[in-house]
C-alpha cells in the first residue's frame, strides 16, 4: 500500500474501534477509570508522604509530580496506540491470526498496531495531563509557544521510547509465543522514572540513561522545564534517543519477521 | 499461474526439556530435530483451474499453502505465483490472492459485516465504484443483503462463511486458496458455497486451490486432485483416473455373532478393519466376487448382517492414505 | 462422619495439588515476577530513604521500621490479593459455574482451600525477594515465636475476610459485563487502603479512618504491623476480635449474595 494511504486507513480502523467501544460503554468507562485508580494509589502515597516532610531529598512535591506526570503521559501514548504489542504472541502468533496480516497488502506491523486502539490508555493520559498542569502551575512554568513545543516533542519522544522498547521485546513472540514476561521485564523499568533519578544509586541512573533510556521520557525534560541546570544532551536528547531506539526496534522486528517466515509457528 | 518446483520445507524444532532447567539448557546448548514437512513437491496450476489439495492432518497441506501464499519461505525448491516469488514480493502477491483460513475469520467480531467489508476493501485499496458493484453482486450470489447490518459475532457458521468468502473476494483476486471452506456446515449451506465457488471460477476465471476433508467438495468442484502424504506428493492427476483405478474394488463389512479369532481371509480380499465383532474386507472384483468372499466367511463364523459398499472417494482416499496407491500404481 | 471428612479432605487436597503444577507451567512468568518485584524493592527503598533524608520520623515511624514494614508487606501481600474475584466472576459469566456446582463439595469451601494454597505458594515464591531484601537492605525478622504465631493468626483471619469480600465482589461482577475492570478497580483500592504502600500510621486521620473501616487492611496492615514491631503482641487479642467480627459479617454476606447470584444464573441458564 502506498505510504500516503496509511493515515486514512488508520483513521478508518480507529473510527470502527471507537464504534465497538461505544457499544460496550460500561467496559469503556471502567477500563479508562480503572487505570486512573491504579495511578491514584501511587499518587495518593506520594501526596500523603510529601505533605508531612519538608522535601524528598531536595525535591518538592510539584517537582516530583511533574516527573511523574511526564512519564505517565509518555506511557499513555504507548498504552493507547501500541498496546497490541503485548498481545502479539497470545492473540496473533499463537492463534495464527498473524498469518492473515501476512497475506494482506499492508505492512504487518501497521496492521498489528491499527488493529486495536486501547482505550484504557485514556485514563493514563488524563492523569498525566492533570499532573503536569497542576505541577506546572505550582512551579510557575509559563506555557509560551516554545515551552509547549518543547513539552510536546518530549512527550512524543517519550512515547516512542516506550513503543520502541515494547516492540523490541515483543518480537520474542516469534520464538516463544508468550512474549509478555520478556516485555514486562523491560517495561517495568519505567517505574524508576516516576521519581527523580537522583534518589537512586548511580548505577540505576546510568541504566535509565544509556540502556533502557526512560530517563529521557521524564527526569531530563522535567529538570529542564523546572529551570534547573540540565546538560544540553539531557535536555534535548530525547528525540534522538527515540529515533535511534525505534530504528533498532524496527530492525529487530524485521529480524523477527524473517524468523517467522522460516518457521511459521 | 502457480508453479512449484521441488518445493521442500524443513522445520527445526528445538528440543526442550520442561521447566526452567530445560529452558536454560536450551539457551546454552540448543538441540534441534529436523522435520521435513514438505519434500520435493512439484506441480503447476493453470489459470482457471480448480484444484483439490488433499491429505490427512499433518501431511503438509497447510505448509504448502503457507509457502504458496508467501507466509513461509521454502527451505528448498522454488515457488512462482503469477511469475513472482510470493514471499519476496509479498505485498504484490497479496493483492492478487485471496485466502480463506478455515475457521479463523478475517472479519471483526464486533463490527457489522458492511463495516468489516469496508475495512477489508480499504486494505486492498478497492475503489468505491468497484466496491459497490461487488457488494451488490455478492448480495445476489451469496445472499449477503440481509447479513450486511449484522455483526459477525451474531452470525451462524454458514453465514460466517458466506461473509468470509465475500471478504476474500472483495478485491477480485486472480487466485483463491480455500482451506476447509465447508467445514462444519450443513448440507444445504455446503451446496450453496460450492455453487458460489463454481460460479466465480466460471464467470471470472478465478483459479481455486481447495484443501478439504470433505470429498463432496472435491467431487463437485475439482477435476484435478493433488494428494499429499507425509510431505510427499503421491498423486497429481484427474479425479476420474483415481476413481477408475480403484473402481474395481468393493468394500464388504460383516457383523458376526461371535468374536473374531483366527479367521482365514479369502483369497483376493484383504482386511481393512477388524473390530470385536465386525470385519471389513476389500476385494478386487476382477479376481473374486462378493458371494465367494461372503461364503468363505460364513463357512467359518455365523454372520448376523453384512453390507456392501460401492467405491466412493472417501474409500479411495482412505486406501491411498494406507498406501494403497503405491501398491496398485 | 470421620470418613466423610477424610474423603472431603482428600478431594480438597487433590484440588490444592493442581495449583503448583499450574505455576510450573508458567515458569517464565515466575522469573518475570521476581524481577519485577526486585525492581519494586529497589524503588521502594530509594524512595523512602529520600523521604527520610531531612526528617527523623514520619507518623511516629523511623526509616528502618518503615522500610522493614513495607518489605514485609511485599513478601506477605498474597494474603490480601486473592484471585477469587476474577475466577468466580468469569465462571458466573461463561456458565462454567454449572460444572463446578456439580462437584460434591461446597463450592465456597473449595475455593477457600484453593485460595489458601495460592497464598502459601505465593508466599513461598516471595522467598527470593525476602532473600534479596535481606542481603541488600538488611531485612530483619523477629525471633520471638509468639510474634510469628500472632502474625500467622492475624494473617489467616485477614485472608479469610478478604476471601469473603472478593467473593461478594465476584458475584456482583456477574451483573456487570466487565470483570476485568472491576478487579483492577478492586486491586487499586486494595493497593492503597491495605497499607501496602504506606503504613496506616502515616495517613492523615480521615484517611486512616477510611483505611481501618475498609476490609483491605485486615490482611496486610494488621498482621504485618505485628511482624514489623509497629503493633505489640499485647494488642493482638483486640485485633483478632475485630478481625473475627469482620469475618462473621462478610461470611454471612458472601453466602447471601452468592445464593442470590446463583438463582439468577440457574434461572437464566448461565
Amino acid at each position: 500500500m502506498a505510504l500516503l494511504n496509511y493515515p486514512s486507513l488508520y483513521w478508518l480502523f480507529l473510527k470502527n474501534r471507537i464504534k465497538i467501544l461505544m457499544e460496550y460503554r460500561m467496559n469503556f468507562l471502567i477500563g479508562a477509570t480503572s487505570t486512573i485508580m491504579i495511578q491514584g494509589a501511587g499518587l495518593l502515597t506520594v501526596w500523603v508522604i510529601m505533605s508531612q516532610i519538608p522535601d524528598l531529598n531536595g525535591w518538592t512535591l510539584p517537582q516530583v509530580l511533574l516527573i511523574y506526570g511526564l512519564i505517565t503521559l509518555s506511557k499513555s501514548i504507548n498504552h493507547m496506540f501500541a498496546d497490541n504489542l503485548w498481545t502479539l504472541g497470545r492473540d496473533y502468533v499463537r492463534t495464527g491470526a498473524f498469518d492473515r496480516f501476512m497475506v494482506r497488502p499492508v505492512d504487518p506491523l501497521f496492521h498489528l498496531l491499527a488493529d486495536r486502539f486501547c482505550h484504557d490508555g485514556i485514563g493514563n493520559f488524563l492523569v498525566g495531563g492533570v499532573l503536569v498542569a497542576i505541577a506546572a502551575a505550582r512551579l510557575g512554568i509559563v506555557w509560551t509557544p516554545g515551552v509547549i513545543v518543547y513539552f510536546a516533542v518530549m512527550v512524543l519522544s517519550g512515547g516512542v521510547i516506550f513503543i520502541a522498547l515494547n516492540l523490541m521485546t515483543c518480537v520474542s513472540a516469534f520464538w516463544i509465543m508468550d512474549s509478555v514476561p520478556v516485555t514486562r521485564v523491560v517495561f517495568e523499568m519505567h517505574e524508576f522514572a516516576k521519581y527523580p533519578l537522583s534518589i537512586y544509586p548511580r548505577a540505576i541512573g546510568l541504566l535509565l540513561t544509556w540502556a533502557i533510556p526512560f530517563g529521557f521520557a521524564s527526569y531530563f525534560p522535567a529538570t529542564r522545564l523546572m529551570g534547573l541546570e540540565t546538560p544540553l544532551w539531557q535536555a534535548y536528547g530525547a528525540p534522538l534517543v527515540a529515533a535511534v531506539l525505534l530504528a533498532v526496534a524496527l530492525a529487530v522486528w524485521r529480524f523477527g519477521l524473517r524468523h517467522y517466515g522460516s518457521t511459521g509457528t | 499461474m502457480i508453479e512449484a518446483v521441488n518445493l521442500t520445507k524443513v522445520y527445526h524444532i528445538p528440543d526442550k526439556d520442561p521447566g526452567v532447567r530445560g529452558a536454560v539448557k536450551a539457551l546454552f546448548r540448543p538441540r534441534h530435530t529436523s522435520k521435513t514437512a514438505v519434500k520435493d513437491v512439484s506441480f503447476a496450476i493453470e489459470p482457471g483451474e480448480i484444484v483439490g489439495y488433499i491429505g490427512v492432518n499433518g501431511a503438509g497441506k497447510s505448509t504448502t499453502i503457507k509457502m504458496l501464499t508467501g507466509i513461509l519461505v521454502p527451505t528448498g525448491g522454488q515457488v512462482r505465483v503469477l511469475g513472482r516469488d510470493p514471499h519476496r514480493e509479498r505485498v504484490a502477491n497479496a493483492r492478487d490472492i485471496g485466502v480463506v483460513f478455515g475457521q479463523r475469520s478475517q472479519l471483526w467480531w464486533d463490527l457489522a459485516l458492511r463495516e468489516s467489508l469496508t475495512m477489508v476493501g480499504r486494505i486492498y485499496e478497492v475503489d468505491d465504484a468497484r466496491f459497490q458493484r461487488l457488494i451488490s453482486e455478492f448480495s445476489e450470489t451469496l445472499e449477503l443483503k440481509e447479513l450486511l447490518p449484522i455483526p459477525i459475532r451474531n452470525m451462524s457458521l454458514g453465514q460466517k462463511m458466506r461473509a468470509e468468502l465475500a471478504a476474500t473476494l472483495i478485491h477480485e483476486p486472480r487466485i483463491v486458496y480455500l482451506d476447509e471452506p465447508t467445514i462444519g456446515l450443513d448440507l444445504l449451506v455446503k451446496e450453496r458455497i460450492r455453487a458460489f465457488i463454481k460460479r466465480i471460477n466460471q464467470e471470472k476465471g478465478t483459479t481455486v486451490v481447495l484443501t478439504t476433508h470433505d470429498l463432496g467438495d472435491i467431487e463437485e468442484l475439482c477435476r484435478r486432485v493433488l494428494i499429499i502424504d507425509n510431505g510427499v506428493l503421491i498423486y497429481d492427476g484427474s479425479l476420474e483416473t483415481i476413481k477408475q483405478r480403484f473402481g474395481k474394488y468393493r468394500e464388504i463389512t460383516f457383523e458376526t455373532a461371535a468374536d473374531l479369532n483366527g479367521l482365514d481371509v479369502p483369497t483376493g480380499a484383504d482386511v481393512l478393519e477388524k473390530g470385536g465383532r465386525t470385519l471389513s474386507l476389500r476385494f478386487d472384483r476382477t479376481q473374486t466376487s462378493a458371494s465367494r468372499v461372503s461364503a468363505s466367511i460364513m463357512s467359518q463364523i455365523e454372520v448376523i448382517d453384512l453390507s456392501l459398499k460401492e467405491p466412493d472417494l472417501s474409500m479411495v482416499v482412505k486406501q491411498i492414505y494406507q498406501g494403497g496407491l503405491k501398491e496398485t500404481a | 462422619m470421620i470418613s466423610t471428612l477424610k474423603r472431603d479432605l482428600r478431594a480438597y487436597g487433590a484440588i490444592v495439588a493442581t495449583v503448583p503444577k499450574m505455576f510450573m507451567a508458567y515458569s517464565i512468568w515466575v522469573w518475570m515476577s521476581w524481577f519485577v518485584q526486585i525492581i519494586a524493592v529497589v524503588i521502594l527503598v530509594a524512595f523512602w530513604r529520600a523521604v527520610f533524608s531531612n526528617t527523623a520520623t514520619v507518623g511516629g515511624l523511623d526509616l528502618d521500621t518503615t522500610i522493614n514494614y513495607l518489605l514485609l508487606g511485599m513478601i506477605f501481600r498474597a494474603g490480601q490479593n486473592t484471585d477469587v474475584l476474577y475466577e468466580i466472576g468469569e465462571m458466573m459469566r461463561d456458565g462454567r459455574i454449572g460444572i463446578t456446582l456439580l462437584r460434591p463439595l461446597d463450592m465456597q469451601a473449595t475455593y477457600y482451600v484453593i485460595n489458601l494454597a495460592n497464598m502459601g505458594l505465593n508466599t513461598l515464591l516471595s522467598i527470593p525477594i525476602a532473600l534479596f531484601a535481606w542481603l541488600a537492605y538488611g531485612l530483619s525478622l523477629p525471633n520471638d515465636p509468639l510474634v510469628w504465631l500472632a502474625f500467622l493468626v492475624a494473617l489467616l483471619l485477614g485472608n479469610a475476610v478478604m476471601f469473603c469480600f472478593d467473593w461478594i465482589i465476584g458475584c456482583v461482577g456477574f451483573y456487570s459485563t466487565e470483570i476485568w475492570g472491576l478487579s483492577v478497580l478492586r486491586y487499586g483500592f486494595g493497593l492503597f487502603f491495605s497499607g501496602a504502600l504506606i503504613p496506616l500510621d502515616m495517613m492523615p486521620d480521615w484517611l486512616r479512618t477510611i483505611a481501618s473501616v475498609l476490609p483491605f487492611s485486615q490482611a496486610l496492615y494488621l498482621p504485618v504491623s505485628i511482624l514489623a514491631g509497629i503493633n505489640p503482641v499485647s494488642a493482638m487479642p483486640r485485633i483478632w476480635l475485630i478481625q473475627l467480627g469482620y469475618l462473621v459479617v462478610f461470611l454471612v454476606a458472601s453466602r447471601l449474595v452468592f445464593g442470590r447470584a446463583l438463582r439468577v444464573v440457574t434461572v437464566q441458564g448461565g
